[in-house]
C-alpha cells in the first residue's frame, strides 16, 4: 500500500491510544492511575488480534489481547454496537482481580471493525484487604470479585443491575465508580477517534493498514532475530515470602527467527498470593521484550508470533485455580519480567550492533504499600504509596542508570508529590530521597532507588493501617550485566514507639534517628498509629561492567553527591578518597590489588 | 577471525576467549564458567545491604584466569549451579 498513507494511519493509531490514556487519567480519581500511571490502553483488530499496544503497564498487552479474544468467544453472536464488556478473572486472562479490563467493540456502519481495551487498578475490588492486594489470601476466592466476562453496557445503555452489584461488593464504591467511568470514557474516546480515522481513509485502507502493520512487525522481529547467533541464555530470580524462598528459572533459546522462553525448574506454586497465571507470565516476559528488542517495531501480535513459552502447570509461573494471585503483579510477574530482561539483555550484548540497546535490570521489585483508614477530613481513604512506581534505571553500556528512573515495563510510571500524598492521607513524610549505595556497582552503575519515612499526622483515628506485600527483602533482583553488581534490596521497617511523646520524631532525618523499636516487616497488615513510623527503601538498578573500570572521578562525584559511601568507593570500585579528593596512587594500587585477588582463586568450582 | 559472545568474551579458533587478553578459557559452544577464576561475595557484606538480606545469598564474579578481567557476575544461593550462556552458531 501507499507508504505515506500507511505511515500516517500508523501514527494516527498512536495518537488514538495517547488520547485515550489522557482521558483515563483525567476522569479517574485514583492516585494509582493519575499519579502512578498504573494503566494501559491498546487497540485490537476485529478478531482480537493485538493491533497496537500503547503506553502504560506493558504486562497487560498480551493479557488484554486474551481478554478480547475471550469476550469474542463467550459472546459470539451477541456483540453489538455500543456494548462494553468487563473481565478481571486471572484464570481467564487478567493478571489479578484488581486490574479490571473494559473491552469495547468498535463498529463502523454496523460492521465490527476493531476493539479497544484498557485497564486501571481499581480503588478496591472487595478482597479481604483494602486495595486489592491480599497477602494472607488462601485462594483466589478471597481476593475479591472476579468475572470471566460480563456485559456492562448493552447497546449504549449501562446495565444498572450489574453496575449496582459491582459497587455493592467493594469499599469506596464512589471511587470505584469513577475508575469504571474513566475506563468507559477512555474506550469511548478510542472508539470515536477510530471511527473518525476510518471515515477519513475508508474501511478497506484502514483494514489493509492493520494487516500490514501486524505483518510488518512480525517480519521485522524475525529479521532482527536472524541477526543474532543461535544459542541459549539463562537467568534466575529469587524472592521470599515469610521465610519461604521461591525461584524463577529461565532459559531463553534463540534458534533461527524464533525465541523460546522456558521456565522449567521454577518453584512450585505458592500458598501465598505471589503466583502467576500463565497469562500473567506471558505478560511478564513480553513487558521487557517490547521495549528492549522491539524499540523500533510496532508492538502488536506480529511481535508475539515468533515467541514460544514453556511454563510448567502448577508452578509459580503457571499456577492452577484456585491459587491466590492478588500480589502477582509485584510478585512472580516481576521476577518473570526481570529474568526475561536479563536474558534479552545478554542476547543483545552478543551482537556489537545492539550493544547500546543492552541494559541491566531496572527497578526489579515493587513494594506494594496500600494505606487505608480515615483521612484528615473524616472520609475513608485507600491508596498505594506511588513511590513504588518511581523505580530506578538499570545501567546501560554507555551510561549510568537514571536515579529513581522508572522501570522498563511501564515507560510512563512515576510517583506522586509528597504534598499530594499528605493531602490525601493523614500522614507526614520525615524524608524522601535517593538511597545511598543502592545502584549496582559497575563501570556504569545502576540508578539509585530511594528511601522514605512516614508518620501519622492529623489523623482522626490516631493513624492508619497499611497492607504490605513486600516480598523480596532478602534477595537482590535487579541483576547486573557483564560483571556488574545487582542493585540493592528493598527493606521495610516498622518503628514502634508507644512511649514517645507526640511529635517526638518530627525532625528525624534517618532511620537510625527515629526513636523506638525497629522491626523488619515484609508481609501482612501493620499499623501506622500513634507514634509509629514506617520506613521503606526501594531497590536500585543493576550495574554494567567491571566496577574497577569505572572512572575514579565519577566515583568521587558520586561520593560528593552522597550517592555512594566512602566504603562502597573503596570496596566495590577500588577508589581511595582522601578528604574530598581522589587519591590517584592509592586508587591505582588498590585496583591492582583487587584484580590480583580475583585470579588468586583457581577455577570456578 | 573472532566473533563476539558477550561484552567480555569472544570466540576465536573454536575457543571462548577473554576479550581483553584473548586467553582461551573453554571450547566454543560449552559452559565456560567452571574454567574461569571465581570469587564469591556475600551480598550481606556489600555496602548498601540491610540486616534483612538472606545470609547465604552471594554474588559470583567470574574473571579471566590470565588477566583478571571481570567476565560476568550472577546472584546465587551457594547450592545453585552456574547460569550457562551458550552460543551454538554464529
Amino acid at each position: 500500500m501507499d507508504p505515506i498513507t500507511f505511515s500516517i494511519i500508523r501514527h494516527r493509531l498512536y495518537r488514538v491510544v495517547e488520547e485515550a490514556v489522557i482521558t483515563l487519567k483525567h476522569v479517574s480519581g485514583s492516585a494509582i492511575t493519575n499519579e502512578g500511571h498504573d494503566l494501559m490502553v491498546s487497540l485490537y483488530e476485529a478478531d482480537g488480534t493485538l493491533l497496537l499496544g500503547g503506553v502504560g503497564f506493558l504486562h497487560h498487552l498480551t493479557s488484554a489481547a486474551e481478554a478480547c479474544k475471550s469476550i469474542i468467544r463467550r459472546f459470539e453472536g451477541d456483540v453489538h454496537e455500543g456494548d462494553l464488556f468487563l473481565l478481571n478473572d486471572p484464570f481467564t486472562a487478567a493478571l489479578h482481580t484488581s486490574d479490571i479490563y473494559l473491552v469495547s467493540p468498535i463498529h463502523y456502519k454496523g460492521e465490527l471493525i476493531a476493539w479497544s481495551a484498557c485497564f486501571v487498578h481499581v480503588y478496591d475490588i472487595g478482597a479481604m484487604n483494602p486495595g486489592g492486594f491480599a497477602p494472607e489470601a488462601q485462594d483466589v476466592f478471597s481476593e475479591g470479585f472476579s468475572s470471566p466476562g460480563l456485559k456492562l453496557v448493552d447497546r449504549g445503555d449501562l446495565r444498572q443491575d450489574i453496575w449496582d452489584t459491582l459497587l455493592n461488593m467493594v469499599r469506596g464504591p464512589e471511587m470505584v465508580a469513577l475508575d469504571l467511568r474513566s475506563m468507559i470514557a477512555c474506550n469511548n474516546v478510542a472508539k470515536d477517534r477510530m471511527i473518525s480515522l476510518v471515515e477519513k481513509y475508508g474501511l478497506p485502507t484502514f483494514q489493509e493498514t492493520c494487516k500490514t502493520l501486524v505483518a510488518q512487525s512480525e517480519t521485522r522481529l524475525r529479521e532482527r532475530l536472524l541477526e543474532f547467533p543461535d544459542g541459549s541464555w539463562e537467568s534466575r530470580q529469587y524472592f521470599d515470602v515469610k521465610g519461604e524462598v521461591y525461584k524463577v528459572l529461565l532459559k531463553m533459546t534463540k534458534k533461527g527467527d524464533e525465541l523460546i522462553f522456558d521456565f522449567t525448574g521454577s518453584s512450585p506454586q505458592s500458598k501465598y498470593s505471589v503466583n502467576c497465571t500463565k497469562w500473567a507470565s506471558l505478560g511478564g516476559l513480553f513487558a521487557p521484550l517490547f521495549p528492549l528488542l522491539c524499540y523500533d517495531i510496532t508492538w502488536n501480535e506480529g511481535v508475539i508470533r515468533p515467541i514460544k513459552v514453556i511454563a510448567p502447570e502448577g508452578s509459580i509461573v503457571n499456577c492452577t485455580k484456585p491459587s491466590p494471585v492478588s500480589v502477582a503483579t509485584v510478585g512472580a510477574i516481576q521476577s518473570v519480567n526481570n529474568a526475561a530482561c536479563t536474558t534479552i539483555g545478554k542476547m543483545l550484548a552478543s551482537h556489537e550492533k545492539y550493544d547500546d540497546q543492552t541494559s541491566a535490570v531496572w527497578h526489579a521489585n515493587h513494594f506494594a504499600v496500600f494505606m487505608f483508614g480515615k483521612n484528615q477530613k473524616g472520609g475513608d481513604a485507600i491508596g498505594i504509596l506511588t513511590e513504588t512506581f518511581a523505580g530506578s534505571g538499570g545501567a546501560r553500556t554507555f551510561a549510568d542508570g537514571v536515579d529513581i528512573g522508572g522501570e522498563i515495563p511501564n515507560p510512563i510510571s512515576r510517583m506522586a508529590n509528597v504534598e499530594t500524598v499528605e493531602a490525601m492521607f493523614p500522614v507526614r513524610y520525615l524524608f524522601r530521597r535517593r538511597l545511598q549505595d543502592s545502584g549496582g556497582g559497575g563501570e556504569f552503575r545502576g540508578g539509585t532507588g530511594g528511601e522514605l519515612a512516614l508518620v501519622p499526622h492529623d489523623a482522626p483515628d490516631g493513624g492508619l493501617h497499611y497492607v504490605l506485600s513486600g516480598k523480596g527483602s532478602k534477595f537482590p533482583q535487579s541483576e547486573g550485566l557483564a560483571g556488574g553488581n545487582p542493585g540493592a534490596i528493598n527493606d521495610y521497617v516498622w518503628v514502634h514507639s508507644p512511649d514517645a511523646e507526640q511529635g517526638h520524631n518530627c525532625f528525624s532525618q534517618s532511620l537510625s534517628s527515629i526513636p523506638g523499636e525497629k522491626e523488619a516487616i515484609s508481609w501482612g497488615v501493620f499499623p501506622l498509629m500513634g507514634n509509629d513510623a514506617l520506613y521503606v527503601r526501594w531497590n536500585g538498578g543493576g550495574g554494567v561492567g567491571d566496577p574497577l573500570d569505572r572512572d575514579p572521578h565519577s566515583v568521587l562525584l558520586d561520593v560528593t553527591n552522597q550517592v555512594i559511601s566512602i566504603d562502597a568507593a573503596r570496596e566495590i570500585f577500588g577508589v581511595q578518597i582522601q578528604g574530598q579528593s581522589l587519591d590517584v596512587d592509592g586508587t591505582t594500587n588498590l585496583r591492582t590489588s583487587l584484580r590480583k585477588e580475583r585470579f588468586a582463586t583457581n577455577g570456578g568450582k | 577471525m573472532s566473533t563476539r559472545q558477550s561484552r567480555t568474551l569472544i570466540v576465536e579458533n573454536a575457543s571462548i576467549c577473554c576479550a581483553e587478553c584473548k586467553k582461551s578459557i573453554a571450547p566454543a559452544g560449552t559452559s565456560w564458567k567452571s574454567a574461569a577464576a571465581l570469587t564469591r561475595t556475600r551480598v550481606i557484606d556489600i555496602p548498601g545491604s540491610t540486616s534483612s538480606t538472606h545470609p547465604d545469598v552471594e554474588i559470583r564474579h567470574f574473571s579471566c584466569p590470565a588477566c583478571g578481567a571481570l567476565l560476568d557476575s550472577e546472584t546465587a544461593l551457594p547450592e545453585d549451579p552456574f547460569l550457562d550462556d551458550i552460543l551454538t552458531s554464529k
